[in-house]
């Protein structure tokens, strides 16, 4: 495995059991690591995997928090950030960037989740859940404002 | 991408912004967007798939024209 796939990896392992209460080894507000932080978990130079988080960048895998980026707004589908995605699988809680990465959470993490959201024009709760690999039917609309050419143009608005 | 409860509700939500209406899709259609982009997500072997992949998947659960093509310049 090349060290940008390593690194990757780690980073997916450090978020996945970061969400966990009983996992948490290095206490922080969010759920996404630092470049510090899996630095120190892989023994490795720092600047080395800031070179990794920027080539991840690059190839649309990751969203560095604006003006520091050593810190991760978006690893997708997971968020760096709190947001109004709430997903919850088992005893954990994630972020997500939005409708399709709440669903997308419970795709990568390959459990059943409980997700949060609410009705963007009225504020009126959604709970949506995913069961048995598969999303529990309800009424509810997905609405893309932003043509898929334009989705990295502002990823954090799309 | 946002949810709503309803068509209706995402029009009320258009109104206020003064933005046109674009594409709506359904809890089934997202699924398998998700599973498709996220489902190997934790795999070494994961990216993101290339743009004429993107327009196949979206095509896959009838999402198709330039709204849905990432190398369109008019949508």
């Amino acid at each position: 495995m090349d060290f940008d796939t390593t690194v990757k990896m780690k980073l997916y392992e450090m978020i996945a059991g970061r969400a966990d209460p009983l996992a948490i080894k290095i206490p922080t507000l969010a759920n996404i690591p630092t470049s510090i932080e899996v630095a120190q978990v892989l023994g490795v130079p720092l600047e080395d995997v800031a070179a990794v988080f920027e080539r991840l960048h690059k190839k649309r895998l990751l969203v560095p928090e604006p003006g520091d980026p050593t810190r991760i707004r978006m690893a997708p589908p997971f968020s760096g950030v709190e947001t109004p995605f709430k997903v919850r699988v088992k005893q954990r809680t994630f972020f997500a960037n939005c409708a399709w990465d709440s669903l997308g959470i419970a795709a990568a993490l390959h459990e059943d989740a409980i997700i949060d959201a609410s009705d963007a024009a009225t504020g009126e709760p959604i709970t949506l859940e995913v069961k048995l690999g598969q999303p529990v039917a309800q009424e509810c609309a997905i609405h893309f404002v932003v043509p898929a050419a334009k989705w990295w143009e502002d990823i954090i608005y799309t | 991408m946002l949810f709503f409860r309803s068509e209706e509700t995402v029009d009320r939500w258009c109104k206020q912004r003064g933005l046109p209406r674009c594409p709506i899709i359904n809890l089934e259609q997202l699924w398998f967007l998700a599973v498709t982009w996220y489902g190997n997500r934790l795999t070494a072997e994961s990216r993101r798939p290339g743009p004429d992949e993107m327009v196949q998947i979206f095509a896959q659960v009838g999402l198709e024209g330039p709204f849905w093509d990432p190398k369109a310049d008019q949508w």
